[in-house]
């Protein structure tokens, strides 16, 4: 059989889930050894967060701590997209082709969202160290950014790359995927928002679990969708 | 074809679009031409010093006090059951009167500051409130002997004016007709939406190109009545006093057309019909799952100024009353089929266009 995934899904194997593992980690590392080969890549990434910051560090001049959450969301979500479409874009037709007689659809979108998940806890993580050298540490409540730092990567990474393997279908990608993904992305940034205002202190709110269940629910749904639809809009 | 069973052909009959017209002609006329209720716009002055007689001018909205005017009364209310009656009330002329009040030096309660609500009612004309109508400063001498005042009088035998009319609301007042506008043209894009997103489901299982012309022309006329965002910034400027305040319910409304929007640029930048197709309806699916929570669940946990939201009630209390629900109600079908036929018409010139 030349296309042993297409046809069914799951295969009938002893230990489907283990090899399936197997397979969407093949995949991340090559991945990642793909990015690391082009030294650029990633210290593009790091060179634009540090310059974003400190655009955004001139204008300001200093940081209370309201705008200090709200200037690391922003510069975020723009490092995050230009991060995932860059992931994508760097592919060839004829690659998506190769992978597409060899993985399952969901396989390769598993793939790409660990790998994009990796890339955003990697910006967030640099970015965090960054506003934290250039404007203080304003965060008083370390475990509850943390969390939702962990959270918006994961639904941000499930998200985009939904968004954009729409989006590389088009003529004009790169647009496309900020104007598609950005106001889809404001129901998960309104509530990412507040746990900062409350991770900082800024918010008088004192309980927090209220926006922490809504933010699952909605990267339950995007999680849902994404997984439900993506195989749909992959095969062209 | 299944042409030959009853209801088909009651829709053959296109019963449902001539009822939509008679419904949103009905909904035009009586929607503006029936009057409001007697209401007081202004009040002159807005401040007094307790412990003196005090003179204030009304100003009334839609007010006949100068018919009968031995009927008019005037109460001054600080709370439920502490009122003071006026001691003189002289109609000057439909929409002006004067009305003379004795203010006790002592009040029932310490508050910062004392508002009184103006309370009128007239035999004939009914009654009409304004709160908050005049501030009162403390005096300078308290004479304690005075606190009796307050509990002598009390609001006894208020009028209802007979016939049709919508509720005068302060801030509102004629603008309370946008509700009959504004929130049905809400409602039927949402409906649009929803029935767009139940196509691109069906595109989904069958792979019908058809679904996703319906799909793509109830999107198209959903965007359309999204001008409801603009009567809604109309109304604001009205009651909010400006067209954009940030509020939450604006926000996500706008976001809600840039997520459509984005979709129609999507489209229109795919060269395959089926691909175009494909990603659609994937792409419909996806935005209006999360539009529930967006425009469901977010406005309902934040302060808002719009009605429905963070505390403050729709479709609800003195906002929407019988009267208003005559009008409402068949607003909502009327707009919701108007839709629906417009859709139908998009759909079929697409269809048209698409076969040339």
């Amino acid at each position: 059989m030349l296309f042993p995934y297409v046809q069914g899904f799951p295969p009938k194997d002893t230990c489907y889930l283990y090899s399936h593992m197997n397979r969407i980690l093949t995949l991340v590392a090559t991945e990642a050894r793909i990015e690391l080969r082009e030294r650029y890549a990633i210290s593009g990434i790091v060179l634009y967060v540090l310059s974003s910051a400190f655009i955004v560090f001139s204008i300001w001049r200093q940081l209370p701590p309201k705008e200090w959450g709200l200037t690391f969301w922003v510069i975020f979500l723009f490092c995050s997209l230009m991060a995932v479409l860059k992931s994508f874009g760097r592919e060839s037709e004829g690659r998506y082709f190769y992978y597409y007689t060899l993985y399952h659809p969901l396989e390769l979108f598993v793939a790409k969202v660990v790998y994009n998940l990796i890339l955003l806890l990697f910006i967030f993580l640099v970015l965090w160290f960054v506003l934290y050298v250039m404007a203080g540490n304003h965060i008083i409540r370390m475990g509850w950014f943390l969390t939702t730092g962990i959270m918006a990567c994961t639904g941000l990474s499930f998200l985009l790359t939904l968004i954009t393997s729409i989006a590389i279908k088009t003529q004009q990608n790169a647009s496309l995927t900020s104007v598609m993904a950005l106001p889809l992305m404001i129901p998960l940034l309104i509530n990412i928002l507040r746990l900062t205002a409350y991770a900082s202190g800024t918010t008088p709110d004192e309980n927090p679990w209220n926006e922490m269940m809504l933010l699952s629910s909605i990267i339950s749904l995007v999680i849902g969708m994404s997984l439900w639809l993506f195989p749909y809009l992959w095969r062209s | 074809m299944m042409r030959e069973s009853t209801t088909t052909t009651l829709f053959r009959l296109e019963a449902w679009k001539w009822t939509a017209m008679a419904i949103l002609i009905y909904v035009f006329i009586v929607g503006w031409i029936v009057p409001l209720k007697p209401g007081i716009i202004k009040v002159s002055p807005d401040r007094a010093v307790a412990g003196e007689q005090v003179v204030i001018d009304v100003t009334g909205y839609n007010s006949a006090f100068a018919s009968d005017s031995t009927q008019l009364r005037a109460w001054l209310s600080l709370a439920g059951d502490t009122v003071l009656s006026a001691l003189h009330v002289q109609a000057w002329d439909d929409r002006h009167l004067s009305a003379s009040f004795y203010i006790p030096s002592v009040f029932p309660v310490r508050q910062e500051a004392y508002p009184l609500t103006l309370i009128l009612d007239h035999g004939i004309e009914g009654s009409s409130v304004l709160p908050n109508a005049i501030f009162i400063t403390p005096a300078s001498v308290q004479d304690t002997s005075e606190l009796p005042l307050w509990y002598k009088d009390k609001i006894e035998h208020i009028h209802q004016k007979a016939g049709m009319q919508y509720p005068f609301r302060n801030i509102l007042a004629e603008t309370i007709r946008n509700t009959y506008f504004h929130v049905p043209m809400w409602f039927c894009m949402i409906i649009l939406f929803g029935a767009s997103a139940w196509y691109s489901l069906k595109y989904y299982k069958k792979g019908d190109i058809d679904a996703d012309r319906r799909s793509v022309a109830f999107i198209k006329v959903g965007l359309i009545f999204g001008l409801g965002l603009v009567t809604g910034m109309l109304w604001a400027k009205n009651t909010w006093n400006a067209y954009w305040s940030w509020d939450v319910k604006q926000n996500m409304s706008a976001i809600c057309l840039l997520i459509y929007a984005a979709l129609m640029v999507m489209r229109s930048s795919v060269e395959d019909e089926m691909q175009k197709a494909r990603l659609t309806a994937g792409y419909n699916m996806f935005a209006f799952v999360l539009l529930i929570p967006l425009l469901f669940i977010i406005p309902r946990m934040t302060d808002s100024l719009h009605p429905g939201n963070g505390g403050n009630p729709a479709l609800g209390g003195e906002d929407l009353d019988n009267t208003m629900r005559m009008v409402f109600y068949p607003a909502v079908i009327g707009f919701i089929l108007l839709g629906l036929w417009i859709s139908q018409l998009v759909y079929r010139t697409d269809k048209l266009k698409g076969n040339l």
